[in-house]
């Protein structure tokens, strides 16, 4: 006979919300450990995706996302023949948003005023007001090359030259959907799946020459920039003959306006080759800054969302150690409210193992159903929130390990307690 | 004859100094197999730390007992939970069975204790609640039984090992005269039948005639024995 699964049946309501109890807090440690997940991978996903080892950027610029950096496109080529280098892939990113009537499903819109009631003072109202534009990050790469979306969910991957787009499901635009970017319309042609940026703006894929228009298009102070500085450079070098200066110059301007430009090389080493050794060669061989994928991971994750990854691991620890005082409290109870029978089983001559192993039982038995509890409902409500939030399984393990010490230390202690019964208490006095 | 409990000279003393309790003060008292003994005495005159020291849950701080010609107090470190659990029946005043488990397994849980399980236990358990007259409430929890049957689902329990003695405090005290004193025949019957040891702690002097002695306590001391109902008489202290 098993006196803890007795005791959980007679003591069933209380077992049972107590139960629910431990496992809503755990759901909440769960979510808040797969937020922080999520934004980190969010963080990841382009990079990975595109499985580059090392990325070219403008020297001393944080590029590609983080800062625009930019460089001459046909670097990619030297890049290329470099020893070491399986594969160099120029690539243009462009931050792109289009006016778009929001349609908030009704939990997202619950999620706003959510939000703007729960920060009502010091918060103006406009502040966290629901925006009527769609901000996405477009991803041109060149067909053939590494850069593209990684898989295709629906219709079919880029194949014309121009004006096609592979969108992700996120911006919500359909197959066959038209948008205009820049001075021209692009159409959707296939959409992906959970590809973001680190700012959790979906991706859309175009071809390099169409993100470069869309880029240019977007910084036309960019064109002038340019065209001035070659014209000074031009003019001051041509000097020795004035009579030429001036056409030389606007010629000289012209020619870089035509210079294509990227934001970043992405490079993949071949295999066994160091990758530092790489990197150290291309930063000699121009004014080039390199870094690798981590880095470049670990670059998005600077400032606002590293700092409130930190917020959410310290607010997931101390709900982690509330849930263990609660936890440890219902183990605690739930002895106090059988000292009694305690008592009594040991008049009986109950072995002292016996009670201890019931106490400790329905302690464990209340931290593992609870878990799974938790981890059930964290799984189920994933997909509701409003960015990815991702738990693993490792996380359910990690929980469970820790429940478990907190429900055996309590029992401890709840033991401690029993073994100071009285039996003379059961007695009559 | 053997004696089922025999205790001599047992003093019980609680605290030191100026705030020591002598509870008990030199008790000698014999029962033997079959033999059904009530303990009176006004409150605070040391019933129930006798019963404690018979029950092996308390040490005396001086005398000796003898369960079954077994000296328990000797200092060698008996299983005293062992012991109890396999020679000693106990009754309690609020019955206290478990109140998560129902009648039967309340005393299937006893019989588990010793070493009996499955169908064997089952079948016991079944024969000790129909001995009793409850076999119908066997699959009912304590609070659904009503105080006279839970003092015989206690009493079931209480036999489930088969003991060398039963001790019981106040186990009528919750009841009204009516059960009460069918509890005290079903004592009665049990000792007289199944051949235990049983000493009941009352305050009923209506009890008196379904025993075979009384142990009167005062301050401690034990100021009368009676056992004229019984053809061998119990020693009697000094
Ligand atoms: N644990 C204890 N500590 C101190 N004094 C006690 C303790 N248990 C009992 N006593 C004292 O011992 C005396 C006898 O108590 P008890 O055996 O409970 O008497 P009864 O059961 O006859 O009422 C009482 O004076 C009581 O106050
Ligand atoms: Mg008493």
């Amino acid at each position: 006979m098993n006196l803890a699964i007795k005791d959980i049946r007679y003591h069933l309501f209380k077992f049972i919300t107590s139960t629910i109890g431990v496992g809503l807090i755990l759901m909440v440690v769960l979510t808040i450990g797969g937020i922080i997940r999520g934004v980190i991978l969010d963080s990841a996903t382009i990079i990975q995706a595109t499985g580059a080892d090392l990325w070219v950027v403008e020297k001393d610029w944080l590029g590609p996302f983080v800062e625009i950096s930019r460089l001459p496109e046909d670097y990619y080529h030297a890049i290329q023949a470099m020893h070491g280098v399986a594969e160099a892939s120029p690539l243009a990113t462009a931050w792109v948003h289009v006016e778009r009537p929001f349609r908030p499903t009704p939990l997202m819109k619950f999620m706003y005023m959510n939000t703007v009631i729960g920060t009502r003072t010091m918060v103006r109202p406009g502040w966290m007001a629901i925006p009527h534009d769609l901000r996405f990050i477009v991803i041109g790469y060149e067909p053939g090359h590494i850069g593209g979306p990684p898989v295709i969910v629906a219709g079919r991957g880029i194949e014309a030259s121009h004006y096609e787009i592979v969108a992700d499901v996120r911006t919500g635009l359909q197959i066959g959907e038209r948008i205009r970017m820049g001075d021209f319309d692009y159409t959707v042609v296939g959409l992906t799946k959970n590809m973001v940026a680190f700012t959790a703006d979906p991706v859309i894929y175009a071809t390099l020459d169409d993100a470069q228009n869309i880029l240019f298009e977007a910084d036309p102070d960019l064109l002038r920039n340019i065209r001035r500085r070659t014209r000074q450079q031009v003019l001051g070098a041509a000097q020795i003959a004035p009579r030429l200066s001036d056409p030389l110059a606007n010629q000289a301007s012209q020619i870089a306006e035509n210079v294509s430009l990227v934001n970043a090389v992405a490079v993949k080493v071949k295999p066994g080759v160091p990758v530092e050794t790489v990197a150290h060669e291309i930063e000699r061989w121009k004014h080039l800054t390199v870094y690798t994928s981590a880095r470049e991971v670990n670059m998005q994750l600077m400032g606002s969302n590293r700092l409130i990854l930190l917020q959410l691991s310290l607010f997931r620890l101390i709900l982690l150690v509330i849930a263990g005082v609660i936890i440890g409290l219902i183990t605690y109870t739930f002895t106090l409210d059988k000292l009694k029978e305690i008592a009594v089983l040991k008049l009986l001559g109950t072995q002292t193992r016996r009670i201890y192993a019931m106490i400790l039982e329905e302690a464990v038995l209340m931290g593992l159903l609870g878990t799974l509890l938790g981890a059930t409902l964290e799984f189920a409500s994933e997909p509701y929130f409003p960015r990815r939030v991702v738990a693993t399984r490792g996380d359910v393990v990690q929980m469970l390990v820790v429940i478990t010490v907190i429900a055996v230390l309590a029992s401890i202690m709840a033991i401690r307690r029993a073994t100071k019964v009285d039996p003379r208490s059961v007695l009559g006095t | 004859m053997e004696y089922a409990i025999q205790a001599t000279d047992l003093s019980k003393s609680y605290g030191q100094g100026h705030t020591q309790v002598d509870a008990l003060k030199g008790v000698n008292m014999t029962v033997r197999p079959g033999e059904l003994f009530a303990i009176m005495g006004p409150s605070g005159s040391g019933k129930t730390t006798l019963l404690m020291i018979l029950g092996l849950v308390t040490e005396p701080s001086e005398g000796r007992v003898l369960l079954e010609g077994q000296n328990i107090y000797n200092g060698t470190g008996l299983d005293l939970q062992r012991l109890r659990r396999e020679k000693i029946g106990f009754i309690f005043q609020f019955s206290n069975l478990i109140p998560f488990l129902t009648a039967k397994e309340n005393v299937l849980l006893s019989l588990e204790l010793i070493g009996i399980f499955g169908r064997q236990a089952d079948a016991r358990a079944m024969e000790l609640l129909e001995y009793l007259e409850v076999a119908d409430r066997a699959g009912n929890l304590p609070e659904h039984l009503s105080g006279g049957e839970r003092q015989r689902v206690a009493v079931a329990r209480a036999l489930a090992n088969n003991p060398a003695i039963i001790l019981a405090d106040e186990p009528t005290a919750a009841l009204d005269t009516e059960r009460g004193l069918s509890v005290m025949r079903l004592l009665r019957k049990v000792s007289k039948e199944q051949g235990t040891a049983i000493l009941v702690v009352t305050h009923d002097t209506r009890m008196i005639s379904e025993v075979d002695g009384v142990i009167r306590l005062m301050d401690g001391r034990m100021v009368e024995s009676d056992g004229s109902k019984q053809q061998s008489q119990p020693q009697s202290s000094r």
